[in-house]
């Protein structure tokens, strides 16, 4: 197994990220150092330590919203490996149309758009029939217990968990290979965080490799195969 | 660290066409000893949105004229795929009545103040009708019907088909100029500050419309604004420029959440604190 790379879909390499500010003396402001590890498919990796120890830095330069200052993240995309912060930002966007998806608590507001709509989305993108997309949609926002009666409305005026939910089913209605999750239980009650935990757990037995940040311990202990711990990540905070 | 990731994979994106729709190098635009642009370079692909970001003064619309054949560049090349199968032509150098053709009929311009870009005497019905006409369309049954569906698009009742755009708001002359330009189905659309003059909530909807435009249509775009929130919205790629040079670029959401580029970081976070 150990020899086995064939499944590895994601490898960070010698990773740093440190913020120069340049507005503020050039102060730099270092989140994480020489970070490597790597994920294969079907793997959860909870990443784990203090805030500020660079959880979500590190997701975001994953998903190619942040650069990385030294080292390099692959990407395993159509067969082959993409160095994501370093290729055209075309190829970063078709990396996240089909191999990488980053699920946040929030959800970007698309204003006029049906909260139905909003889930279907990912799913007629690839090419699924109308009647398909939607009987999926549905049964994926019943499953996040989101009342009917809004599916047909924009969420811009949803509960913030409302909200939330719109953004799980939309990210989770069809898997990607690769999860990036950030804290997505964050504003949740109990049932809905069972849900969401249960949907993470699907996805990693349907091969997705996760690589996730929870704060819950009962959920962190639920969901990962593996924890990547970040504290002393960083040399200069120790 | 001895991996080496094929570099031939960083061009193969599927569903992508093989080359760019144009090509800027080294574009620089005098006026007198005076810069307006300064060696700016880059590439737009078929379906793609290039945002341009800067302070006033800093050449984007400099930058825009010299892209869309109304200034002529000090120096540098301009590179358009025509889609004649001759590969890609310098605009520059194209003899006046070619760039004229190309600016009809591959090209739309959108401008900042509608009032530019309508005939403001004539029919909403035919400021649309006009450049599918000027493009040869000559059944009045044709023309009228897409004069139709496209007000449909652009969400303005076809009851107003009769009327000028003089009487229309701010937000239905600019939602008629896009109309105006799309019905002629450009491969690239040049748009200065589409949303700018407009209230914020009118601009949400203006904004709206264009994401979904430019999804359907596939139209590639290069978009001015001063808007970030327009920029993310709308971009794929965004260019940041001062003083005339294009100080930092890439993938729009990483420039504006991750600057790296110390004019870059000020203007962000001069938005974090409004
Ligand atoms: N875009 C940015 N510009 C400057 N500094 C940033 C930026 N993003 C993050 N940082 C800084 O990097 C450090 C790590 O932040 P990050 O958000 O990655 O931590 P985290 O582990 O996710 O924390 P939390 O658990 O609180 O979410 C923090 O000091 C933060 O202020
Ligand atoms: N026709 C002209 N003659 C002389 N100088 C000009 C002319 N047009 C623009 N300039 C100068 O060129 C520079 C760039 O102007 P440009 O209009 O491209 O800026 P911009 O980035 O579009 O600004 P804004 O955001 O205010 O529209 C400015 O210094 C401007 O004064
Ligand atoms: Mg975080
Ligand atoms: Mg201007």
């Amino acid at each position: 197994m150990a020899d086995d790379t064939s499944g590895e879909i994601v490898r960070v390499e010698q990773l740093s990220k440190t913020f120069v500010l340049h507005n503020q003396g050039s102060a730099e402001l270092t989140a994480f150092a020489e970070i490597s590890f790597s994920v294969h498919a079907g793997e959860a990796v909870v990443l784990h330590g203090p805030s500020g120890s660079g959880k979500s830095s590190l997701l975001r330069i994953l998903y190619g919203n942040y650069l990385p200052s030294a080292g390099r993240v692959l990407i395993k995309h159509r067969g082959a490996f993409v160095d994501i912060g370093a290729c055209d930002p075309r190829v970063t966007l078709d990396v996240r149309r089909n191999t990488i998806n980053f699920v946040s608590q929030f959800l970007r507001v698309i204003p006029r758009v049906a909260t139905r709509d909003i889930v279907m989305d990912p799913l007629l993108r690839r090419g699924a029939a109308v009647p398909e997309a939607r009987a999926r949609a549905e049964a994926m926002l019943e499953r996040l217990n989101l009342p009917a009666r809004l599916w047909d409305l924009p969420p811009a005026t949803f509960s913030g968990g409302e909200q939330q939910r719109v953004n799980i089913a939309r990210s989770f209605v069809h898997i990607s290979p690769v999860m990036l999750l950030d804290e997505p239980t964050a504003a949740l009650d109990e049932a809905n965080r069972a849900v969401v935990v249960e949907l993470v757990s699907e996805a990693r037995r349907n091969g997705a490799a996760i690589i996730g940040i929870f704060h819950d311990d009962e959920v962190r202990k639920t969901v990962a195969t593996r924890l990547f711990d970040m504290a002393g990540r960083n040399p200069l905070a120790a | 660290m001895t991996y080496q990731a094929p570099q031939e994979d960083l061009y193969a994106v599927p569903g992508g066409e093989a080359s760019p729709l144009l090509i800027a190098r080294n574009v620089t635009k005098y006026y007198g000893a005076m810069p307006g642009c300064l060696d700016v370079g880059f590439d737009i692909w078929p379906g793609e949105i290039l945002g341009i970001v800067g302070e006033s003064g800093s050449g984007k619309s400099t930058l825009l004229g010299c892209l869309s054949g109304r200034f002529v560049p000090t120096s540098g090349e301009i590179l358009f795929d025509r889609a004649d199968g001759g590969g890609l032509t310098d605009i520059v150098n194209l003899p006046e009545p070619a760039r004229r053709r190309l600016m009809r009929t591959a090209w739309g311009l959108v401008h900042q103040n509608p009032r530019d870009g309508l005939r403001m005497g004539i029919s909403a019905g035919g400021n649309i009708g006009e450049r599918l006409m000027a493009a040869g369309e000559r059944s009045y049954g044709r023309v009228r019907g897409a004069a139709e569906d496209w007000m449909d698009r652009v969400e303005i009742n076809r009851s107003r088909i009769d009327d000028r755009p003089s009487v229309f708001s701010g937000g239905m002359q600019q939602r008629l100029q896009i109309a105006r330009v799309m019905v002629s189905e450009p491969r690239l659309v040049f748009m200065d500050e589409p949303t700018g003059g407009l209230d914020v909530s009118v601009q949400a909807r203006l904004l709206d419309l264009l994401r979904v435009l430019v999804r359907d249509t596939g139209v590639a775009a290069v978009v001015v604004t001063h808007d970030l929130a327009v920029a993310r919205h709308l971009t794929d790629r965004l260019m940041v420029m001062k003083g005339g040079r294009v100080v930092e670029a890439g993938l729009t959401d990483q420039v504006l959440d991750d600057p790296q580029h110390p004019y870059t970081q000020i203007l962000t976070s001069a938005v974090l604190m409004a």
